[in-house]
């Protein structure tokens, strides 16, 4: 057979690389900075741009898309060409992919700052950046299959399996939940309202877990690992039925984030069985792994690139475990809101996702650049820091989450709560953020020591753009032979193979999401509840904009020791309107779904808001809170009511025909009675502040089943 | 037992791409697969291990009992919906709840307490709830000064505030100026602990004081 002679572009991984240094060094910066904001509020420093509220998505969206994304792709351009004995298909669309990327990345940094964001967790970016995501997206994908269908190998293997899964079902995750009608350049409404939204954002979130801090990674584990271990990969058979119950059972578990709120108790069923049922097809990845491993631990001893590939692994393994006991009812009602949270998904990206990566571009670069290593010693103490790092991080947000569930849900014998202000469980968990911002810069110090080793060997080495291979060509091959197992003949298959991995991740997403538009009974309906005045609208953007989501929840969940603190739980007809829902998912604070409610126990006055928002230190000594001084400056955009209103009206909120017109009357009206009652304080603020638009907002959410007939049970 | 790929007969394909490669694992004696190789990764023959498989099986029978238990079984002999475990939560708690010990109170009775240590509890309760609105020297902030003769709730008739009225103010809030009720929170001796602090803080002068609000009253304590 004739010879073929090829090259493998390793000037796109390098430059992947290089990224998924740059973006992990600014994302850990990043995350350094909003852990010292929990300890030193003046850290936020009196200004939007730097607000906790702003910074915190940067870090979660740095480090998901901005790091483990770029570790994806360099591991991905890596690995794809040699296992399938090809360049890449297209060169143009490897770069465009590249710069694109790299662009998404800047304009999400941009706009995120900037206060322009959707409000939903880990899908922040507005319409104009969807968009060009998708496009993005799709011209990864396409030259990945374009790639394999002009390969030189007859199968494809599991790790590319797991790159098919990942592109179809981010691809899927990505536009469905992005579905949205724009009121403006850059802002827009999603099409989904309260239940609906929670229950796609979740799909999402979660399977933004699933698809892309998990099966990519699965992917480069697979390469990667017995590459570096020189060992074979220890069960075929495993991989085949764990990568199939995992993809498919995953998109499932969505709903265990929303375990005890206002979705129907159906859906939150389906999430925490699908989770429990998960443990053995994730455990299969970490099995797969650690065995590989077998007759090589003498190894690991020694390489500190398997040192970081076995910790990974097993982090893997320990957050694979701890999810699925998550999504137990009797378990989420301690940990949710809490930083138990917190520790989790950080076990997750910084032991699974960071330590693969670190492991991978420790791999990587020496091959790339023909040389050794700079310093094996120094990769060794980057492994130690890094995992003192995750213990020093995790261990006290453990804590911090096991001491608030306690504190919160105390009763003293008298049956009132035993701490009825949420402050004093913030002060208890002071020293838990102190811990945690230890182990935080701890570990973004770990990632300099690697920045520098890899520098070094970059110097002494040479690199090899281009490396020559030769294979013989493909010969075709048809149906299937005697004797050829079914899965081996999909495995030469690759456009059904993508084909039967979308049907298994659409199963779970459409019987969990369609039954809440086609049966009434999901939702019941409550008439008190009304839409928003303009003002309240405008006051609700801007919440989302400050992003108070990240600390604040909207949602009261059936506890005695919720309701006893909150008011009334809450019930899925009360968020009909909330294009988009902002139920939050930590309590940094207090919940403030009620907190508009004059006969509930959080009740504040306009006053005490204005205060509060101006220095909420002057209030409560030992507040965490950021400052919001300029939303007493800052002039609520007159001009862009009308535009939102109209959108409403579109997505089904029944403003009257022809609102959008007179509506900036109402808002008018609204505003200067709230300014006056602030003026007749001794506050001076004028009417058109967007302080007063946010004010209006608080004072209203959640008061509609109150003011009004009761809710139905 | 899931099977995916017969092996008791080697393909033609097999045989031709397994030119020389060694069967077996020497280090752990594990059979190869012929044909599986992939840029020098090669992958065994291993069974899945036993106890996985029992272990996804057992969680798939966790799952069919978990969804029968709570929505397939008749209504009634059904595991309880949030709903019900929340009604569930509530009439266990009223069982226990203690009589309200603010019900028995007589007016008359009360006095500010003015022990060390009674003025020390008032202090601590002070910074921990009314210290929010009433700033951190009883200066005034959105609540009112209470350092000055200047009282909003004081007895018109007398005109006179005692422990009775601010007594009445802590059971009832004054809900349009935003300060809620803390009958729940506050037991009466507690609250009179409080107030005695708030009455020994008269004649302070702290700095940034708001402004008077109110009648001129006589503080009887």
């Amino acid at each position: 057979m004739e010879l073929q002679k090829f090259y493998y572009d390793n000037r796109i991984v390098k430059m992947f690389a290089y990224a998924t240094l740059f973006w992990g060094i600014v994302g850990m910066l990043v995350g350094v900075l909003v852990a010292f904001q929990f300890i030193f509020p003046e850290l936020n420093f009196n200004f939007a741009y730097t607000t906790f509220g702003r910074v915190r998505p940067v870090h979660t969206n740095a480090i998901i898309f901005a790091f483990v994304g770029n570790g994806i792709f360099t591991g991905y351009y890596y690995s794809l060409q040699r296992l399938l004995k090809t360049g890449m298909a297209s060169k143009w669309m490897s770069y465009v992919h590249f710069w694109g990327w790299q662009f998404i990345i800047v304009l999400a940094a941009v706009t995120l700052l900037a206060g322009i964001t959707s409000g939903k967790e880990y899908a922040e970016l507005e319409w104009p950046i969807d968009i060009l995501i998708a496009l993005i997206w799709v011209i990864f994908g396409w030259n990945m299959m374009w790639t394999i269908l002009k390969r030189r190998t007859r199968h494809i293997y599991v790790a590319i399996w797991f790159y098919i899964a990942t592109f179809v079902t981010v691809a899927v995750l990505h536009i469905v939940n992005s579905i949205e009608i724009p009121w403006s350049l850059l802002k827009s409404y999603p099409v989904y309202a309260g239940v609906q939204d929670a229950l796609v954002q979740w799909w999402y979130g979660h399977n933004a877990v699933a698809f892309f801090l998990t099966t990519p990674y699965l992917g480069l584990m697979y390469y990667f690992l017995p590459k570096a271990a020189n060992r074979p990969v220890y069960s075929y058979k495993l991989s085949i039925l764990h990568f199939w119950a995992l993809i498919f059972l995953y998109i499932w578990a969505g709903p265990h984030h929303l375990l005890y709120q206002s979705i129907p108790n159906w859906a939150q069923s389906l999430g925490t069985v699908f989770s429990i049922m998960l443990i053995a097809p994730s455990w299969g990845g970490m099995i797969n792994g650690l065995l590989t491993l077998r007759g090589a631990w003498d190894r690991v001893r020694e390489d500190p690139v398997l040192k970081f590939f076995v910790v990974a692994v097993t982090a893997y393994g320990m957050a694979t475990f701890e999810g699925p006991m998550l999504s137990l009812k009797s378990i989420n009602a301690i940990s949710h809101f809490t930083n138990w949270t917190i520790a989790h998904v950080h076990i997750g990206a910084m032991g699974w996702n960071g330590f693969l990566t670190f492991g991978m571009i420790y791999w990587l670069f020496p091959k790339m650049f023909k040389t050794k290593l700079y310093s094996i010693k120094l990769a060794n103490l980057h492994f130690w820091i890094g995992t003192l790092a995750i213990l020093f991080y995790s261990i006290p947000m453990y804590w911090a989450g096991w001491t608030e569930a306690s504190m919160l849900k105390q009763f003293t014998e008298a049956g009132t709560l035993m701490y009825p202000n949420f402050l004093q469980v913030v002060d208890q968990i002071m020293p838990m953020y102190y811990m945690r911002a230890f182990g935080g810069t701890l570990y973004f110090l770990g990632a300099f020591l690697l920045v520098y080793n890899i520098y070094k060997t970059v110097k002494a080495g040479s690199f090899v753009a281009y490396e020559e291979a030769e294979a013989p060509a493909l010969e075709k091959e048809g149906k299937r032979k005697s004797g050829e197992g079914y899965h081996r003949f999909l495995e030469r298959k690759p456009i059904t193979f993508m084909i039967l991995s979308i049907v298994a991740i659409l199963i779970g997403g459409i019987v969990e999401i369609v039954p809440t538009y086609l049966i009434k009974s999901n939702i019941p309906t409550i008439s008190s509840v009304k839409p928003y005045t303009p003002l309240e609208l405008h006051g609700r953007d801007i919440y989302i904009a400050e992003g108070c989501y990240n600390c604040h929840s909207q949602m009261i969940r059936p506890f005695r020791s919720e309701t006893e603190r909150y008011g009334e739980y809450s019930k899925a007809g009360e968020y009909v309107y909330d294009h988009p829902f902002q139920w939050g998912s930590k309590r940094t604070g207090p919940d403030l779904w009620r907190i508009g409610v004059k006969t509930g126990k959080n009740y504040k006055p306009d006053a005490w808001h204005y205060n509060h928002f101006m220095d909420p230190q002057k209030m409560n000594a030992t507040s965490i809170m950021p400052a919001y001084p300029w939303l007493a400056r800052y002039e609520i955009r007159l001009d862009q009511t009308a535009a939102k209103i109209r959108v409403m009206q579109t997505l089904g909120v029944p403003y009257p025909e022809g609102y959008d017109l007179i509506a900036n009357d109402d808002l008018k009206a609204q505003a200067a009675k709230i300014a006056e009652g602030l003026r007749s304080q001794g506050i001076e603020i004028s009417d058109n502040k967007q302080m007063i638009a946010i004010i209006a907002y608080l004072q209203r959410i959640g008061t509609d089943i109150v003011n009004g007939e009761p809710a139905a049970k | 037992m899931l099977t995916f790929e017969k092996h008791n007969n080697m393909s033609t394909e097999d045989k031709n791409l397994h030119h020389g490669e060694p069967e077996i694992d020497e280090l752990t004696q594990d059979r190869y697969l012929g044909g599986h190789e992939y840029d020098g990764i090669r992958e065994l023959d291993n069974r899945m291990p036993r106890w996985w498989l029992y272990l996804f099986y057992v969680t798939i029978v966790f799952s069919a009992v978990y969804l029968i238990g709570y929505h397939v079984l008749p209504e009634g002999s059904r595991w309880a919906s949030q709903e019900m475990e929340y009604e569930n939560e509530i009439a266990a708690a009223a069982l226990n709840m203690p009589a309200d010990p603010h019900a028995s109170i007589d007016l008359a009775s009360l006095v500010p307490m003015t022990e060390q240590s009674d003025m020390a509890a008032g202090e601590e309760i002070y910074n921990k709830i009314c210290v929010t609105c009433h700033g951190k020297f009883a200066e005034g902030l959105v609540g009112p000064n209470m350092t000055d003769p200047y009282w909003i709730h004081g007895d018109t008739t007398t005109n006179t505030i005692t422990v009775k009225d601010l007594y009445n103010v802590m059971i009832t809030g004054v809900i349009e100026k935003g300060m809620i009720s803390y009958k729940d929170q506050l037991n009466p001796e507690q609250m009179q602990q409080v107030i005695g602090f708030i009455f020994s803080l008269q004649g302070t002068t702290p700095p940034n004081a708001k402004k008077p609000e109110g009648h001129k009253f006589d503080v009887i304590g």
